[in-house]
């Protein structure tokens, strides 16, 4: 139903998956993408052609990880669950198709996560990311977590803020199958540089290049931005590669967590909150 | 234990007090200090009594606020300088027993009529021969000192500060590697006793170690240096507009080669001071947070590597958290309003339960409605205050990030910003600024260095920006 974009194979022998094995999973894939389902894509001069870049996705559906990987005209690779690769279905193709498996359990997950996502962009890859951590379910942008900027200040990669439409009707949640024969956009946005929104050492860059990126996104996919993070708190960094970067095991001192998000590094505190007159969740001073 | 008794054990010889040409050891404050007492219970002043202290940067000062603790009563110092309506204003709900007055507000004692309370003059201090009343023994929570604020609340409120919490702070400051205060150091106390800073961290720390205070009435920048050099000063502690007039001072170069710590506090210290501080005399001013209300401090650099904007780490055996709206800590790494627990987080505000209730937590969790993050080592960075932030479109614009790039245009001499109703928006980013600068340049420079919903949509041009003594922006009186 669409064109397919040019695409050109760029073999990674250092990354997990069979080069030989993902050539031809990735034909076959992107071209039944395009057979069943008419793929608009807009600002594809905005993905560099070489070099390393952050693709950074709205997450309305299961099938995005499908159809945006599509639309780009190199291999992409993302962070998947590990237990992938404990089913034969899926040990050699998930890989093939650009998934790194990472163990999520554990203390250092979140590092493991973060660093395999670095060796990507320092091999001058792409890799792609949820900024929102998980899906959305109320079809807003949400709060980006900070790590795909991180990421990019830490790999010196720009970020391509991608906003699309239609997945959500493809695959709505909830559903195994995805229906053919309809129309998705995919628009990409012109890429941010950390170094274009402050001083790369400032840790207030993370949030600041967050914002800008999501800002983008919510323009390109006509999204509402909501200030909150997708998700039930519970179920947060269920998303492949978008947990928080942990602190170093010898940080002097540290935000606590609550139990919901530690990684099983720190224990949990949360703060009550004071009292309020007005209302019993936020403080008088702050309702002003 | 009682915060009078901070002077009892130094040498009886050392110097603990420097004011203009007079000096005073350890022994002879203590003398006047019990002289002090004695007075105060000659007026009928009991344990948990306010007596306000009309005092400035001056020996007198030191000699009520140790005697008043000495009685177990309540020290609130408020600034001198103050018009009289003002001062009677701040003084009149702290209920005071008695009004001391010192040199610098000697003024009050011919206008009984207009302070309408009692006062009390210290140049006639003398001692009467008498055995002064032993120093009361007190709890750790009860009250010590009743300080102006409007920190927190944006509201002037009265913060009660116990011996506890001062106690704390000043201790913590004895444990901070090879920058902790001890005997040796001499403290420039040129910000306002009146201020916790001042009061706190210049005077009451550096007196519990034994060290010498040198005080200066009323900040002049060639004055300062003057003592900073003559005394060998070793403890600086200023707020930024005092830095950036020793950064512009054309003294010499060694005019502060005595100085082993540099703090700045009460603002944000701009880049360009911190730089010039380092290349002119060779000090590295490292940034410190806290509150009225956390008896000080919060976090430090003292004894930690230079971390510019960074205001270091928090005093051990604090709890310090960053939590989201909904009271939920952040992700590491990530901005959330700070949260604190600790010895060092005062007892409420006087006489205004809601008040205290508003930041304040049974469990003592203050919320200080200052946003932060934490970098990966622990070193934290102020954003902004919850209250400034301007909400378009659903994002956050932090004012403080683009009145700092404003800033970076060279014609631009300051720069205040502010949130405004808007239609599609919700909100709309305003910019006040000063200095000759052209609008349509400005627009185009802020396109080029901000996130298109940052940038400023108006603009207004003025000849002086509301600013207070401290270098923070009032940004409310520019609220429309």
């Amino acid at each position: 139903m669409s064109k397919r974009p040019d695409f050109a194979f760029e073999p990674a022998p250092n990354l997990p998956g069979s080069d030989r094995l993902s050539k031809y999973a990735l034909a076959g894939i992107n071209a039944t993408v395009h057979r069943l389902w008419d793929v608009q894509v807009t600002g594809l001069e905005n993905v560099p052609l070489s070099g390393p870049a952050l693709i950074c996705p709205n997450h309305l559906s299961f099938c995005d990880s499908v159809f945006v990987p599509a639309a780009l005209p190199r291999r992409v690779w993302a962070i998947g669950k590990g237990e992938y690769m404990d089913d034969w279905k899926t040990k050699h193709l998930f890989p093939a198709m650009g998934m790194i498996p990472v163990d999520r359990t554990g203390g250092k997950a979140a590092m493991e996560a973060l660093d395999t996502a670095a060796r990507v962009l320092d091999g001058g890859h792409l890799f792609m990311i949820y900024p929102e951590g998980t899906r959305s379910r109320d079809q807003n942008l949400h709060k980006g977590r900070t790590g795909a900027a991180r990421l990019a200040i830490r790999c010196n990669a720009p970020l391509i803020p991608v906003g699309h439409q239609g997945t959500v009707d493809i695959q709505p949640p909830g559903k195994f199958t995805m229906k053919p024969f309809q129309t998705c956009k995919i628009n990409f946005g012109a890429p941010l540089r950390p170094a274009d929104f402050g001083e790369i050492d400032d840790p207030r860059l993370g949030r600041r290049l967050t914002d800008a990126l999501m800002f983008e996104i919510a323009k390109l996919s006509g999204q509402t931005y909501v200030d909150t993070y997708a998700g039930e708190k519970k179920k947060a960094f269920e998303e492949p590669g978008t947990r928080p970067m942990a602190p170093s095991q010898d940080a002097p001192t540290r935000p606590t967590r609550p139990a919901s998000r530690s990684n099983g590094t720190s224990a949990p505190t949360k703060p009550t909150k004071p009292s309020r007159p007005t209302t019993p969740t936020r403080p008088t001073a702050k309702t002003s | 234990m009682n915060l009078a008794r901070i002077i009892d054990q130094h040498p009886a010889d050392d110097l603990a007090l420097v004011d203009g040409a007079e000096e005073v050891t350890y022994g002879q404050l203590r003398e006047r200090v019990d002289a002090m007492r004695t007075l105060l219970a000659n007026r009928s002043v009991k344990p948990g009594d306010h007596v306000v202290l009309a005092c400035g940067n001056e020996i007198h000062f030191v000699v009520a606020m140790l005697g008043v603790f000495g009685v177990g009563a309540v020290a609130a110092p408020l600034n001198p300088y103050s018009p009289i309506k003002e001062l009677v204003r701040k003084a009149e709900p702290m209920e005071p027993t008695l009004v001391v007055v010192g040199d610098v507000a000697s003024w009050m004692l011919e206008r009984p009529d207009d302070v309408g309370m009692p006062m009390l003059d210290m140049s006639q201090i003398v001692d009467a021969g008498e055995a002064p009343p032993a120093v009361v023994s007190c709890e750790p929570s009860d009250p010590a000192v009743l300080l102006s604020t409007s920190g927190v609340s944006g509201v002037p409120k009265i913060a009660v500060l116990s011996h506890g919490n001062l106690a704390w702070v000043q201790e913590a400051l004895t444990n901070c590697g090879d920058q902790s205060l001890q005997r040796d150091d001499v403290s420039l106390a040129t910000l306002p006793v009146a201020h916790v800073l001042g009061l706190n961290v210049a005077v009451l720390a550096t007196l519990r170690v034994g060290g010498k205070v040198v005080l200066q009435r009323r900040f002049d920048v060639d004055e300062s240096l003057r003592l900073i050099s003559e005394h060998q000063v070793t403890m600086l502690t200023g707020a930024p507009p005092m830095w950036q007039r020793w950064a512009e001072s054309d003294a010499p170069a060694d005019s502060m080669a005595s100085v082993r710590f540099a703090r700045s506090g009460a603002a944000a210290l701009q880049g360009p001071v911190f730089e010039a501080m380092r290349e002119r005399f060779g000090v590295e001013v490292r940034e410190g947070y806290g509150l009225t209300e956390t008896s000080s401090v919060v976090s430090t650099g003292r004894g930690l590597e230079v971390r510019q904007t960074s205001v270091g780490k928090p005093l051990p055996g604090l709890e310090v958290v960053l939590v989201d709206d909904d009271g939920e800590p952040v992700d590491f790494g990530d901005v959330g309003e700070i949260v604190v627990r600790g010895p060092g987080v005062f007892q409420g505000y006087l006489n205004d339960p809601d008040g205290t209730a508003s930041i304040l937590t049974e469990d003592g969790w203050l919320w200080t409605g200052d946003v932060g993050l934490f970098d990966d080592d622990g070193f934290l960075y102020l954003v902004d205050r919850v209250k400034d932030v301007i909400i378009v479109s659903g994002f956050n614009v932090y004012p403080a990030e683009v009145e700092t790039a404003l800033m970076a245009h060279p014609d631009v001499r300051g720069a205040v910003v502010v949130g405004t109703a808007h239609g599609k928006t919700g909100e709309t980013v305003v910019a006040h600024i000063s200095g000759a600068v052209d609008e349509t340049e400005l627009r185009q420079f802020a396109e080029e260095h901000l996130s298109r919903y940052k940038c400023p949509t108006e603009y207004h041009f003025v000849d002086e920006l509301p600013v207070a003594p401290t270098g923070k922006p009032v940004r409310r009186e520019l609220r429309s």
